[in-house]
């Protein structure tokens, strides 16, 4: 990156101040511009965005202090240092009430506008400093669980990925006993790393405020994405994705990216606690208000008993046919999703047979008070 | 004898690069790794690699974004704009969650394809397949 010269904008009608000005700045390694009236210098101000500008109070038509209201409402960094025509204490004052950062009184010296302007450019300085502190406050303000999540996953990814290593062989050749015992401390490492992100994605939840970055989202478009995440998952266990065609509008308001968690986390669970070579049926069909999806499977299903507290946190079922590797946060996730969202999830179950989940989803999204 | 295709690994985990690298080369890949976007640019022009793999969050958050943008983009980097690039990142891909951008997220573009980390051996090399045949 090449340092950029400071830019200093004069805003002077005449002509010999302009060009006076101009010269003792540049001599200061600065870049300058030159306007000759308030409209034309707000205009410059916009387009160029100098680090000071030097503004006369009196030009004709727009005056220096409309100019300097405008320019440090929209520039607030922007270093403002006025030109008083007369020596007048009062439009001095005036002006730093306006957001001048500094004075000068006509007629003045090479020497006084240069101490002015090195000012000037020590100002400048910190306030782009402050500027890009701040920004960096707040990114790190709104990505707080973001970065403690990279933080906590980034070690067991990497212990996860050197088992891979031993295991694909790519470290040389190991014995069996040795395969076997790493590849049940990969799976419990893996579940770790599950469990870390299962409660990240909770606690996002509780800390980000739901209701932001509501957009119009095609349902039909986000199930067809998830399709295709899960295709080599259900391919494992020989189990088929079907995504029903649907007539009607697929679209609701709502937050994509927790509308995605919510679907991922009801067929990555149909798939799960599927038999193998079993299906999982999505369909999707458009009510006046809203939107129902279901998600239907041909599994394992879930005692009677167990239905109402499936959606509680860290809720399993002991399955007599599999045991479960999960945390026990997936519907409670989802569920947590569905209730911001104003909506409704329902579940039907046949133990041995399949069950159902059905998601309700209204086209408007309001937004609790 | 035939060149083997060369890939270059960019991510701040040396633990990671060192893993990447062992699965690459047992599968007859050559590589080179740059643990910084900086060093990573650097690279791209001595090494000239025919694939990237790119982490998202190195040290700063979006590094990962920018930088793929900029390869994919800028006229510096006329030579490399079809250099297919493959994120890799612990951010869970299956739920296609993504990072808070501060506005100018749109326009941005993105990677050829993403992987989650830690990488299956298999799943990696078969996506590298689908943009460089040996
Ligand atoms: N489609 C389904 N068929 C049968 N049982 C299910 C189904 N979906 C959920 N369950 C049962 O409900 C329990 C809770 O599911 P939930 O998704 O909340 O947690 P989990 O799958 O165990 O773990 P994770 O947090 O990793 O998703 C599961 O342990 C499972 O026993
Ligand atoms: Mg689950």
């Amino acid at each position: 990156m090449s340092e950029r010269k400071p830019l200093v904008l004069i805003i002077d009608d005449e002509e010999p101040i302009r060009n006076a000005c101009s010269f003792i700045v540049k001599g200061m390694n600065c870049d300058t511009a030159l306007a000759g009236d308030g409209e034309q210098g707000l205009k410059m101000i916009k387009e160029m965005k100098p680090d000071i500008s030097i503004i006369d109070l009196k030009l004709p038509q727009m005056d220096g202090f409309e100019v300097l209201e405008k320019s440090t409402a929209l520039f607030p960094n922007m270093v403002a240092i006025v030109i008083t025509g007369y020596a007048t204490v009062d439009h001095a004052v005036e002006a730093m009430k306006r957001g001048a950062f500094d004075f000068i009184p006509k007629p003045f010296t090479p020497e006084e506008l240069r101490v002015i302007i090195k000012r000037g450019l020590d100002r400048r300085s910190l306030l782009l400093e402050r500027e890009t502190l701040r920004r960096e406050k707040k990114l790190l303000e709104e990505n707080f669980i973001t970065i403690v999540s990279h933080q906590l996953k980034s070690p067991i990814a990497a212990i996860v990925q050197y088992f891979e290593v031993i295991l694909t062989g790519a470290a040389g050749e190991i014995s069996k006993e040795t395969l076997d015992i790493i590849t049940k401390a990969k799976i419990r490492a893996e579940s770790l790393l599950n469990m870390v992100n299962d409660w990240l994605d909770l606690s996002r939840m509780n800390h980000q405020q739901m209701g932001e970055d509501i957009k119009s989202v095609p349902l039909g478009k986000l199930l067809e994405k998830q399709v295709g995440f899960l295709e080599s998952l259900a391919g494992k266990e020989g189990i088929s994705l079907i995504l029903e065609p649907y007539t009607g509008s697929d679209v609701v308001q709502g937050n994509e990216t927790f509308l995605d968690q919510l679907f991922y986390n009801l067929i990555s669970n149909a798939i799960t606690y599927n038999k193998p070579h079993g299906s999982v049926t999505i369909s999707l069909k458009t009510e006046k208000d809203g939107v129902f999806v279901s998600v239907s499977d041909t599994g394992i299903g879930i005692p009677s008993e167990h239905l109402p507290l499936i959606f509680e946190q860290f809720y399993r079922v002991r399955h007599k046919t599999k045991k479960s590797k999960g945390t026990g946060l997936g519907l409670s996730i989802a569920k947590k999703i569905v209730d911001s969202h104003h909506g409704r999830i329902d579940v039907e179950s046949k133990e041995g047979k399949g069950s159902t989940f059905t998601v309700f989803l209204p086209k408007t999204f309001h937004k609790t008070t | 004898m035939k060149e083997n295709k060369k890939i270059l690994v960019i991510d701040d985990d040396p633990d990671f690069q060192e893993a990447v690298t062992s699965i690459l080369k047992s599968a007859d890949y050559e590589v080179v790794t740059a643990s910084n976007p900086e060093e990573g640019k650097e690279k791209i022009f001595s090494e000239k690699p025919n694939l990237i793999l790119l982490d998202i969050m190195m040290d700063s958050l979006f590094d990962g974004f920018s930088l793929c943008h900029t390869i994919k983009t800028s006229k510096e980097f006329k030579e490399f704009n079809d250099t297919p690039i493959i994120f890799v990142s612990a951010v869970k891909e299956q739920t296609g969650s993504r990072f808070q951008f501060d506005g100018d997220e749109e326009g941005m573009v993105g990677p050829d394809d993403y992987i989650d980390k830690p990488v299956k051996a298999d799943k990696l090399l078969v996506t590298i397949e689908k943009f460089i045949n040996k």
